[in-house]
């Protein structure tokens, strides 16, 4: 637990020595939004689409997007960050240093798993209260339990992800484009900007990714669109419970694999 | 006749250092094989999205609004044409603001910075292969999307719209110059990049024209020579109706090259020397 704690605290500390990223991760989704409002506007000459209503429950097309961006922070969290959590270890010099402490290298893990996931928790935090004030997003008390709820079940699966990608980069280096494949695959077949019932492959595909499940929460609780809370949760449960320990075993076994051949100092 | 001779010879120096910094980046790139692939779809998911959302507001393809503002009905035509000559943005933004990151992290930054080359030379040679590489992304993107979606184009455009595209292209060089320079200085060169392009993403008009921004924005568009190469393409690709008179758009993306490469020079020619003065050239 100690090591898990020690592990935030020093990622937090590297964070702060960069600023300007805390500013950047908070307004960047946000800002991403904004030629989607604008296309909208081009396309409808409105802010509201039957046919868009028809497919995403909501006719309303701009809080829908946002919820989506501001969510999808989530998913580069677990790619970007967990994925380069252990090849920024090695730009430091200090990959060697941590994996050979007297800790399993899980816990490890586990901290930036919780650092990351402590971040994009307090960014969606924020972006959420900008919503609410800004753009006058109504989120009533009752509904932050479920959404907190949601937010975890989410987070969990997407951790798994998450490791299995630090794995990753233990083991090929230069992940730089497995990471941005993991990355193309969430950002296109799950309802971040979309609803993927616009096509049978994205819908086909996103039965398959945590995001989808948790977007659909969210966006019901949020916006009040009908959605099943139980087979929502079950099913994001179901996704938690393969994910998370298939992370951690593809690392364990990576990790062990790549102390074994003496790769893991390579660049 | 010594001093012609003398020039003709270092042009040609010059010539070649560039085309070495070509070949160079060609055979790095072409090292990484599934990164040199991934490139090729990266522009697909990021059209995708725009597609698809058009799809979902508009219950189809074609929108009578659009057709109102721009007398351009296709959604898929509009948005893919503005779509397309973006790329030379996220090339100038990404690879060339990468470019010296990427030697220092290689080790390389301070040996071919005492190459007996000028350093816009490095810079040249950057642009080149940035120029060689977007373009054919962009030709494969063309192909593919066109044939797919049964896009019609107007050929007889072709020629004029190259020539905006080769404006506006040495326009956005010079902005690659600029965070190329900026990463010397600040090293987190990334913020910079996404912060910038990001921020011209929005008020281009890729996939909605310049009448539905805000007055700011329209405004601040007008200083951007995407606004004049994506709206002059499309007119001559796709038939679109300009409010800017095309000698306008000729002319006003000429001043936006000439005053953005100038800028770019100066603030990369200004980093260097900070950066060599304080001695932080190979600082992380």
């Amino acid at each position: 637990m100690w090591v898990v704690v020690e592990e935030v605290r020093k990622s937090f500390k590297i964070l702060l020595a960069y600023p300007v990223e805390v500013v950047f991760w908070i307004f960047s989704p946000l800002l991403w939004v904004i030629p989607l409002v604008f296309q909208g506007k081009a396309l409808i000459g409105a802010l509201s689409s039957t046919p868009f209503g028809a497919l995403a429950g909501t006719d309303e097309f701009i809080p829908y997007v946002l919820i989506g961006a501001i969510i999808s922070t989530y998913m580069f969290s677990a790619i970007w960050s967990m994925g380069n959590s252990f090849r920024d270890e090695t730009y430091y010099g200090t990959l060697e240093h941590i994996l050979s402490s007297p800790v399993r290298p899980a816990y490890i893990l586990l901290g930036k798993g919780l650092y990351n996931s402590i971040l994009s928790t307090s960014f969606v935090i924020v972006q959420l209260l900008i919503c609410v004030f800004i753009f006058g997003l109504e989120i009533t008390l009752v509904k932050v339990f479920p959404i907190f709820l949601f937010l975890l079940l989410l987070i969990a699966g997407l951790y798994g992800i998450g490791f299995m990608a630090a794995a990753l980069t233990l083991l090929i280096k230069e992940a730089h484009g497995v990471l941005h494949m993991f990355e193309y695959v969430l950002f296109l077949f799950s309802p971040i900007r979309y609803p993927v019932e616009v096509n049978p492959i994205t819908r086909a595909v996103s039965v398959f990714i945590p995001l989808t499940y948790a977007l659909i929460a969210l966006r019901g609780l949020l916006l009040d669109i009908e959605f099943n809370f139980w087979k929502n949760s079950i099913i994001l449960l179901g996704i938690d419970c393969a994910l998370l320990p298939l992370g951690l075993l593809i690392f364990h076994y990576i990790e062990k694999r790549t102390k074994t051949r003496g790769t893991l100092a390579d660049y | 006749m010594k001093r012609g001779e003398g020039s003709t010879k270092r042009v040609f120096h010059y010539l070649r250092a560039i085309n070495a910094e070509n070949i160079k980046e060609w055979k790095i790139e072409l090292t990484y094989k599934p990164d040199f692939i991934r490139q090729f779809i990266e522009p697909f998911v990021y059209l995708f999205p725009y597609l698809l959302y058009g799809y979902a507001l508009l219950g189809g393809r074609y929108s009578e609004h659009l057709k109102d503002m721009t007398g351009i009905g296709d959604m898929v035509a509009y948005t893919f044409i503005g779509y397309l000559f973006i790329g030379f943005l996220n090339t100038a933004c990404w690879a060339m603001g990468f470019s010296l990151r990427k030697e220092q992290w290689y080790g390389t930054l301070e040996t071919i910075f005492v190459a007996p080359v000028p350093r816009w030379v490095y810079v040249a040679g950057m642009a080149l292969h940035s120029t060689c590489h977007q373009g054919l992304i962009m030709l494969i993107q063309a192909v593919v999307i066109t044939t797919f979606f049964a896009i019609v184009l107007k050929m007889g455009g072709l020629f004029p719209a190259l020539a905006l595209v080769l404006l506006m292209l040495l326009g956005l060089y010079g902005l690659g110059i600029i965070v190329a320079g900026l990463t010397i200085a600040l090293k987190q060169w990334w913020v910079v990049s996404e912060a910038l392009s990001t921020l011209i993403v929005v008020v281009t008009p890729i996939a909605y024209p310049l009448a539905v921004l805000p007055i700011v924005l329209r405004k601040a568009s007008m200083f951007l020579p995407t606004t004049y190469g994506i709206m002059g393409v499309r007119h001559f690709m796709l038939g679109e109706q300009l409010a800017v008179s095309l000698p306008t758009i000729f002319l006003r993306l000429a001043i936006i090259m000439v005053v953005w490469l100038t800028f770019g020079m100066a603030t990369f020619l200004i980093m260097d020397r900070y950066g060599r003065k304080k001695g932080s050239l190979s600082v992380y």
